[in-house]
């Protein structure tokens, strides 16, 4: 039990909660700049979520236990994912826990309560959103096992401190084919999990293509809060378990406050960029038709499947 | 090239080798699936040239290039000019550009749906890694551990051949086909002998020559070259 | 044999017909006669005479070129069959082409084009019979594959089309998994310490084949069974056979059914040998078993509900081929010869069939088997060498093909191979049925309006006529020298005749040109079935492939 392990934890799970919604300004902020408007500002989304956590709580009439418990669920399995994942250090209390099918498992888990939610709701949009889900999650959540799997392969661990620890200590794991595949593979998963383009478009409210939004339609107030918080806490954390994993540069290795602090910093500015990349990406994506979207998320898992093979047999071992 | 460049550099080449061949199933364009057949000829050219440079033969070398020009050049010019002769050129008029006929150029409905056919080709390439076991024991080697990858392109490359229906899209499943084979004997034994490799070269040339003909009298023919409207014989 | 007599003798059966194929190509003004080319087909069968007596003497096999070219008595088994046939069937081209040229479907320049492919077909053919090194092997039967490609869709129609389509992808695809299989018995080899130029030569395979690895070994030659097993027309990759052989010209039919699957079979044979030694005999018995037995099952079942007289002669073929593939999966001296002599007969018998087909759909212009009636009543001698040659494909003696199966039968009982011989026993008897019944449908019956012809009432007597051969061989002297065409109805009318409605029909009578290699061929195969004569030696020498 090191000072520097717990303050690594808490600080992982601080500066997921509080960034995140600093993220998703960001990435708002920097595809208007690309599409020429003057945007929000960053701290918008912060505005936005105080604005309705001042509102009175209200749920639709006929709904149950599924509805309301859902978006502290989701926060809650975020948070508690931040706590696992080595965004700052390898070297934490909880290391030892952080496998990784617990962490897809936790993921899996927010996302369902959330297709619940949906269909609790009972209204046909609802319905539809969670369809399109989980039809995504059934192939984003094996994909996402998958590559990050065919990394355990060289630490032969399945534990995320372990795999980060071992490709920060030998990066030429990263450049070998496996690497590169199950980076590929990550980052169709992450975009596909976190309803990015091309699979989803967070800022439509089209009914024939929205599939996140469809599901949250009849959130209000404090719970649409809870809703858009956890979402923005997903896609950091995603985002951070991809910096984390391919590029773990700069991730504090043993009990130092040093290395802690130059690990928040170079962990936010990695996240940062990342978010950036992404935003201005989808500048010049359009979204998929949602019946190609199967062939992507296949494909992706193809890629991550190869990357296993690719890693357990041109290992040679 | 010191031992460890040297696997990473064939894995590599082995790892873009299996990845066209999967970006081939996942293309609908015939024009992209004749170009990244062409990129799989370099990563196959590359074989050679990696095992030349490792065992130190020359006349290794000499096969990648030759390779090389054949995969990367001669092929898919000779399938370039079979899909140009089948698509007519775009109309040139008053500021707009069209396509006449654009479905000649397009796999529009595969037999197998293109996620179903990636699930297919991960599941293609499982078996190629449990067929190849014992291939793989009996001379454990940097280059013969890739040699899954070999079969499973050629698995990947039948498939592509049964599945497809577009008459060109079957000469590149033919010759995904033949490159998984000609990968195979790369990494399995550095190649065959000089006399069987150019016989073999020779035959795939005139078979692709052969189907281009082929191609072009079917259009003639049934005015499509959707491999289904061949419904004339049969029983 | 001294060497550079077995360089030019085994360099002989590849150059001559390649060299006909390039004067061919050469003389672009004037077509040579079409009777030139039976000349490189004769240079075949010299050439497997001179190597079956080397053969037979003893001593070392004739190698040349290093050892690339190289005879035993398989391979000039093969040889004397592939000049045989192709002896035929140049001899049937001059009448087949001139009946295609008065049809108006084909003119100098197809005929010159159909001399150089099919010359072009016979090196290749000629090349993979003599062929040690598995690798030459395999490019060989490739080429054939491909030079054939337009022969079979030389009429551009969608039906040709079609066929040479499926031909060049199937059996090109199928093929290709031959060649996987060589590559990893290359690898073996390698792996087994053998120097890389001869690695692939079988007789150095067969020599160290205690040394290859039998899991590789194992899965190589089952690559191997299938590939050439494609172009052999078994199962799977059996689907181009009907296809091809019923759209590819007559003579080239008879070539592609009668000697090409066979020297595909030879391959298979080939790499048996090898696998044998490594696995014992029980691997590659069980897989050439299966698919026999599943070929059989499937021609005999396509049989059974055909109506296009050539898709039924193309399903024969398969059948036949299932049956030397079972030959060969019991593998005891007397089933190995009694499979060379089926392949020898069934080459004969089979292009005469082909032959005789050929100039039945020039007569009647459709190869339906329900228009085809009273074929006997319309062209007695046409009539009667095709129902010969059916007979003799169904194995009624004198007919080779009663000797060999009935030997095959035999080894088969004799090898415990009991099960298997009665089920295949069984389907034979079908597939007899079903092939006697459609032909008996196409020979017999009225021709409307042609109550004036011989046959029509003599028609069951015209089946029975033994000595068929003397009635054929009588030249009938009407068609001496028509220029349109082989047939010529007795009448003055030239031209091959079309029934025009209501016109009382002459009997059409079969030119010497046409007539004389369906003869030929009938009297040969009845011959090999009586006594094999000279061919005894090189037959029972021949059973033993393993032998180095």
């Amino acid at each position: 039990m090191s000072g520097p392990g717990i303050a690594a934890v808490a600080a992982q799970v601080a500066v997921v909660t509080a960034g995140a919604p600093l993220l998703a300004g960001l990435m708002r902020q920097v595809r208007a700049r690309l599409e020429g408007r003057a945007g929000a500002g960053i701290a918008q989304p912060w505005r936005d979520l105080r604005k309705l956590l001042r509102k009175e709580p209200i749920t639709p009439v006929g709904t149950g236990p599924a509805f309301r418990a859902a978006p502290a669920l989701l926060v809650a399995t975020t948070a508690v994912t931040a706590a696992l994942v080595p965004f700052l250090s390898t070297d934490t209390p909880v290391g030892r826990n952080a496998d990784v099918i617990l962490v897809v498992a936790l993921l899996a888990l927010g996302t369902v309560a959330l297709a619940l939610a949906g269909l609790d709701s009972g209204t046909a949009f609802g319905g539809m959103g969670a369809s399109r889900e989980m039809t995504i999650a059934a192939l984003v959540e094996p994909t996402i096992l998958l590559a990050v799997f065919a990394l355990s392969i060289p630490a032969r661990s399945t534990n995320l401190p372990a795999i980060v620890a071992g490709a920060v200590e030998q990066p030429a794991r990263l450049a070998s084919p496996a690497g590169l595949l199950a980076t590929a593979a990550l980052a169709v998963a992450v975009l596909a999990e976190t309803g990015r383009l091309p699979v989803d478009n967070p800022a439509t409210h089209l009914e024939l293509t929205m599939v996140h939004e469809a599901m949250v339609l009849e959130y209000a107030g404090p719970d649409l809060a809870l809703v858009e918080l956890g979402a923005q806490m997903r896609l950091t954390v995603l985002l951070g378990l991809l910096t984390s994993v391919f590029a773990p540069w700069g991730i504090a290795t043993g009990p130092s406050w040093a290395a802690l602090a130059v690990a928040l910093a170079v962990f936010v500015a990695k996240t940062a960029l990342l978010g950036a990349a992404l935003a201005a990406g989808e500048v010049f994506w359009a979204k998929l038709r949602l019946f190609r979207v199967p062939e992507l998320l296949a494909g992706s898992f193809l890629l991550a499947l190869l990357a296993v093979t690719a890693s357990y047999f041109l290992s040679g071992e | 090239m010191s031992e460890g460049t040297y696997t990473q550099l064939l894995d590599l080449a082995c790892g873009a080798f299996l990845l066209a061949a999967v970006v081939v199933l996942w293309q609908r364009k015939l024009t992209a699936i004749v170009r990244t057949f062409a990129l799989q000829g370099v990563a196959l050219a590359a074989l050679p040239f990696l095992l030349g440079l490792h065992e130190a033969r020359g006349e290794l070398i000499a096969v990648a290039a030759g390779i090389g020009v054949l995969r990367t050049g001669v092929l898919p010019y000779l399938m370039r000019r079979a899909l140009d002769s089948l698509v007519p050129a775009p109309v040139t008029g008053a500021g707009h550009r069209y396509v006449e006929n654009v479905s000649e150029a397009w796999e529009t409905q595969p037999l197998v749906n293109v996620a179903a056919s990636l699930l297919t080709a991960a599941l293609l390439t499982l078996l190629a890694y449990a067929v190849a076991r014992p291939l793989v024991l009996l001379g454990p080697a940097p280059a013969t551990r890739a040699l899954p990858v070999g079969l499973a392109v050629m698995l990947i490359g039948f498939f592509v051949l049964s599945t497809r229906r577009r008459a060109l899209a079957q000469v590149v499943g033919f010759l995904l086909l033949d490159n998984g084979i000609t990968a195979t004997a790369f990494l399995a034994a550095s190649g065959v002998p000089l006399i069987v490799e150019l016989g073999v070269s020779f035959d795939v040339v005139l078979a692709v020559l052969v189907l281009q003909i082929l191609t072009t009298r079917m259009r003639t023919a049934f005015g499509t070259t959707d491999i289904d409207d061949l419904r004339e014989l049969h029983d | 044999m001294t060497p550079l007599a077995s360089q030019v003798w085994l360099a002989v059966p590849v150059a001559v017909p390649l060299a006909a194929a390039g004067v061919h190509t050469a003389f672009r003004r004037r077509a040579l006669s079409a009777w030139t080319g039976l000349l490189s087909p004769c240079a075949v069968l010299a050439a497997g005479v001179v190597l079956a007596r080397a053969v037979l003497s003893g001593g070392h096999p004739p190698t040349a070129f290093r050892g690339v070219l190289r005879a035993d008595a398989l391979s000039v088994w093969i040889l004397l069959v592939v000049g045989a046939v192709a002896a035929l069937a140049a001899a049937a081209a001059p009448a087949h082409l001139a009946g295609e040229r008065a049809a108006g479907r084909a003119d100098a320049a197809t005929a010159r084009r159909y001399q150089v492919l099919v010359h072009a077909f016979l090196g290749a053919m000629c090349a993979a019979v003599l062929a040690a090194n598995l690798g030459v092997l395999w490019v060989a039967i490739e080429a054939t594959t491909i030079v054939t490609a337009f022969l079979v869709g030389h009429r551009r129609t969608r039906a040709s089309v079609e066929a040479a389509w499926k031909y060049v992808v199937i059996c090109s695809a199928g093929i290709a998994l031959a060649f996987l299989g060589i590559v990893l018995l290359y690898y073996a080899a390698r792996a087994a310490q053998i120097p890389e130029a001869q690695a692939l030569d079988w007789p150095v395979l067969v020599a160290h084949a205690d040394r290859l690895d039998p899991a590789v070994t194992r899965l190589a030659t089952a690559l191997v069974v299938l590939g050439f097993g494609a172009k052999a027309g078994l199962v799977p990759l059996h689907a181009w056979l009907p296809d091809a052989h019923s759209q590819a010209p007559a003579p080239v039919s008879a070539l592609m059914s009668g000697v090409l699957l066979s020297v595909s079979f030879t391959a298979v044979l080939r790499c048996k040998a090898v696998a044998d030694l490594v696995l014992g005999p029980g691997y590659t018995r069980t897989l050439l078993t299966a698919t026999a037995l599943l070929t059989l099952a499937l021609a005999v079942a396509l049989l059974l509900a055909q109506r296009d007289y050539k898709r039924m002669l193309a399903y024969s073929s398969m059948e036949h081929m299932s049956l030397i593939a079972l030959g060969a999966a019991v593998g005891t001296p007397l089933a190995m010869s009694a499979a060379l002599l089926h392949i020898a007969g069934h080459g004969l018998a089979k292009t005469v069939a082909f032959c005789a087909s050929g100039h039945v759909l020039q007569l009647r212009g459709t190869t339906r088997i329900g228009r085809v009636r009273g074929l006997l009543a319309r062209a007695p001698g046409l009539g009667t060498a095709f129902g010969l040659s059916v007979l003799a494909l169904l194995a009624l003696p004198p007919s080779g093909l009663f000797a060999s199966e009935l030997a095959l039968a035999r080894a088969a009982f004799a090898a415990r191979f009991g099960w298997a011989a009665a089920a295949v026993l069984l389907l034979v008897l079908t597939a007899f049925a079903a092939l006697a019944v459609r032909t008996a449908a196409m020979l017999l019956g009225d021709v409307p309006r042609v109550g004036a012809g011989p046959a029509a009432s003599g028609a069951g007597v015209a089946l029975q006529l033994q000595p068929a051969e003397q009635r054929l061989g009588v030249p009938p002297v009407a068609a001496e020298g028509t220029p349109q065409g082989p047939y010529r109805p007795a009448g003055d009318r030239p031209g091959p005749a079309r029934l025009a409605p209501g016109t009382p029909a002459v009997p059409v009578r079969l030119g010497m040109a046409a007539g004389l290699p369906l003869v030929l061929g009938l009297a040969a195969c009845a011959a090999l079935g009586v006594a094999a004569g000279p061919l005894t030696d090189l037959l029972s020498a021949a059973a033993l492939p393993g032998r180095p």
